[in-house]
């Protein structure tokens, strides 16, 4: 019985950048690891060559991602992963892309280009790690933010109705659309594993929790809570419908995958020639 | 090589395509608009791609992510996409991302007169970006300039990773003259360094070589490469610190000023006996040189000066180009190379002279605004 | 007990212990001891323990090993890949 000093997903991490900087706690590193598990198994299939993997992130706590994982990777401008991942994939099609990011950075200040993207069909993955705040910049109110919640930007309350990207993502051309939660970790991997053997725009929202600066907020006290309190809210549904996807902090929040389509995807319908 | 009839934004397209463009992003905008009409008909016979995308932001950042993938990629835009841009274009400083962007000027500020002509970009393509670095200019003042220059933007992009701007305007755009294409292997075309094949391990994406130009570790190679935004160190980690800032400020600017003696191009007329310089660039330059010829019949000793590079600037070169003792700086905006012409001839006269005109100036035009300075 | 061992980078601390099936093992200096893996077990197995890292953290430690049935709640619900699970045999 030889003692392995290596967790299983080492091989996929930059160890040297490890510890991330996230806060303790933070739901980041459980879909992270989710993630990878779910690329280990793909890559041991053979169904995907980690040298044509390249990660995206903009700005945000959630983007950093990419600079620890031991991949191609690209750590961009706010907002603009999506089309940084356009321009790279159709340049070469060999390559596979992945892009992580918050609420804020892929719904928010890049709101236009997941539209486009989703409309477009164009291949890439794109995970949003939805927190309900601008964590890295302090706990502003963000996209997502349920109204009424009190933020360092919303100190009366928010008043604003919050963005629900899996319906907007879902109405459009996107080839699959799924929410998991990171308190549900064996769903991103189940998810992600299939994203990552499809064509074509795949959505995964990720519920996640920010201890910090979106917890303490709305008077979590610490990560096990709002780990916990998530945790109660999330329900698994099979094959929900898109008007399930409502976020309700209160009637719970329903987790599955919403949209699954096999329709051709950019590049595919580029090499065809089809019009 | 092939003789043929183009306009300018034809030239540009067709001189991307020389150099090997493989891929163009970019958001119809007037009078840049046919570059992309042009391409999305050529380049796909040529194995490249061409994507209209949702905004000029998303335009520049596709051509960033498709420089790193390994082709080159360009965009075309007028004065307002260009100010959409301008993040980006320091994120493609930042990683070191060879990229072309070209800026067909049009009269502003804002909306302005989308179809008519100006020069009042020449600053703002400049220092567009924030954080301190230094970018190539060039400004043709023909279609087969245009051609030539856009080969030029992409070897300097190329040779020194870093984005380079194509500067036209208006008047190039839709100026039609006879244009020579060449094939390549008749015209010298630069492609970046890669590293050679990786061993598995993280390959530096920063770390220069003695030219200060890192070989760039393109994706879907085994790098393992890191596209950094953040302030870096050799390796792309992020380095918050005063002595990291420092050396990469240092080598971003260095890089490009090493090289001076290739990105820099001027010509020069009449400039051994001149009394007045006449100093312009681009479209406006026609006119002015049809001045210069117009004031030595009257017997005044004027010479030319024509900048194709307009940043940055040989300055030691300028100031050897003539010995006039009177500088006159002709150009379609408020005065602006003048503020660079007037300190690198410091110890001479220099006057501006600007013309505002939508349309190109005319040699009248241009007289009268000269005349009051001889 | 804490082992020393040296990995691709860098040399850690590794709390380690082994049932006849499993084996946790807890990356002593990647805990941030944020309380998830010691609230999500189902058996109990982890307590927060009295070492203190190299930040200040302390570690979990798999004090009821007995209890554990492998499965991975800990692991994959760890944010920092502090904790692993083996199994023994």
């Amino acid at each position: 019985m030889a003692i392995t000093y290596t967790h299983p997903l080492d091989k996929h991490l930059r160890l040297e950048r490890i510890p991330t900087l996230y806060c303790p706690g933070c739901g980041l590193g459980i879909g992270l690891g989710a993630m990878l598990r779910a690329l280990d198994k793909r890559i041991s299939e053979g169904v995907i060559d980690p040298r044509k993997v390249f990660w995206v992130g903009g700005i945000g706590c959630t983007a950093r991602m990419v600079f620890y994982v031991n991949y191609d990777a690209a750590h961009v401008i706010h907002g603009r992963s999506i089309p940084f991942a356009i321009g790279a994939v159709l340049a070469n099609p060999e390559l596979k892309a992945i892009v992580v990011g918050g609420d804020g950075d892929i719904a928010g200040i890049g709101g236009n280009h997941l539209v486009h993207a989703a409309r477009r069909n164009i291949d890439m993955i794109v995970v949003m790690f939805t927190n309900f705040v601008y964590a890295m910049t302090g706990g502003q109110v963000a996209p997502t933010t349920p109204r009424k919640v009190k933020t360092t930007t919303t100190p009366y309350g928010n008043p604003e109705y919050p963005m629900n990207a899996v319906k907007l993502v879902g109405s459009l051309n996107a080839n699959y659309v799924a929410r998991a939660s990171v308190t549900t970790p064996h769903y991103i991997e189940q998810f992600f594993y299939k994203a990552l053997g499809m064509s074509g725009f795949r959505f995964i929202e990720v519920v996640s929790t920010c201890p910090e600066v979106y917890g303490r907020h709305i008077g979590l006290r610490d990560p096990v809570e709002m780990y916990n309190e998530l945790k109660k809210r999330v329900k698994y549904k099979h094959k929900p419908s898109l008007e399930e996807a409502e976020i309700d902090w209160e009637k719970g929040i329903v987790i599955g995958e919403f949209i699954e389509r096999n329709n051709p995807s950019f590049i595919e319908i580029l090499r065809g020639g089809q019009a | 090589m092939r003789k043929t009839f183009a306009s300018g934004n034809i030239a540009i397209a067709e001189g991307a395509m020389t150099a090997g463009l493989k891929f163009y992003a970019g958001y119809p905008i007037t009078p840049s608009s046919e570059i992309m009409e042009y391409l999305a008909e050529k380049l796909p016979r040529k194995g490249g791609v061409v994507i209209q995308m949702e905004d000029e932001i998303g335009s520049i950042n596709a051509i960033i992510g498709a420089s790193w993938a390994g082709v080159k990629a360009m965009t075309a835009t007028s004065g307002p996409g260009f100010s959409l841009m301008a993040e980006a274009l320091g994120l493609a400083v930042m990683s070191e991302t060879p990229i072309v962007v070209v800026d067909v000027m049009r009269a502003g500020p804002s909306t302005g007169v989308p179809t008519k002509t100006s020069q009042s970009d020449v600053l703002q393509v400049r220092w567009a970006a924030h954080g301190d670095y230094i970018i190539p200019v060039y400004a043709p003042w023909s279609v087969q300039e245009a051609y030539d220059l856009t080969v030029k933007a992409f070897n300097t992009a190329e040779l020194l990773r870093t984005p380079v701007i194509l500067l036209s305007d208006a008047v190039i755009a839709h100026l039609w003259e006879p244009l020579t294409i060449y094939e390549r292997g008749e015209i010298e075309v630069i492609d970046r360094k890669i590293p050679v094949e990786s061993s598995g391990t993280p390959y530096p994406p920063y770390k220069p070589d003695p030219d200060l130009v890192p070989p760039m570790p393109v994706f879907g190679r085994g790098f393992k490469t890191i596209v950094e935004s953040l302030t870096h160190d050799e390796k792309g980690f992020y380095a918050p610190r005063d002595d990291a800032q420092k050396a990469l400020v240092k080598r971003l600017v260095l890089k490009i000023l090493k090289r001076i003696d290739y990105i820099y191009e001027q010509e020069t007329r009449f400039t051994e006996d001149a009394e007045v310089l006449l100093v312009s660039y681009g479209s406006t330059a026609r006119s002015v040189l049809n001045v210069v010829l117009e004031l030595r019949k009257r017997g005044i000793k004027a010479g030319f000066l024509r900048l194709k590079t307009l940043w940055p600037l040989d300055e030691e070169r300028i100031r050897k180009s003539s010995s006039a003792k009177k500088i006159i700086v002709v150009e379609n905006n408020i005065g602006k190379i003048y503020m660079d012409i007037d300190r690198i001839f410091k110890d001479r006269e220099v006057y501006p002279a600007p013309v505002i005109s939508l349309d190109l100036p005319t040699p009248k035009d241009v007289l009268e605004v000269v005349e009051q300075w001889l | 007990m804490v082992f020393t061992g040296l990995t691709q980078q860098s040399v850690i601390g590794l709390i380690t212990r082994s049932s006849s099936k499993y084996r946790v093992n807890i990356i002593v200096d990647r805990c941030k001891e944020c309380g998830i893996c010691i609230s999500v077990c189902p058996t109990k197995v982890l307590e927060r323990s009295n070492i203190l890292n190299k930040y200040g953290y302390h570690p979990p430690e798999p004090v009821n090993i007995d209890k554990c049935i492998g499965c991975k709640l800990c692991e994959y619900n760890c944010p920092d890949f502090a904790v692993f699970i083996e199994k023994v045999g």
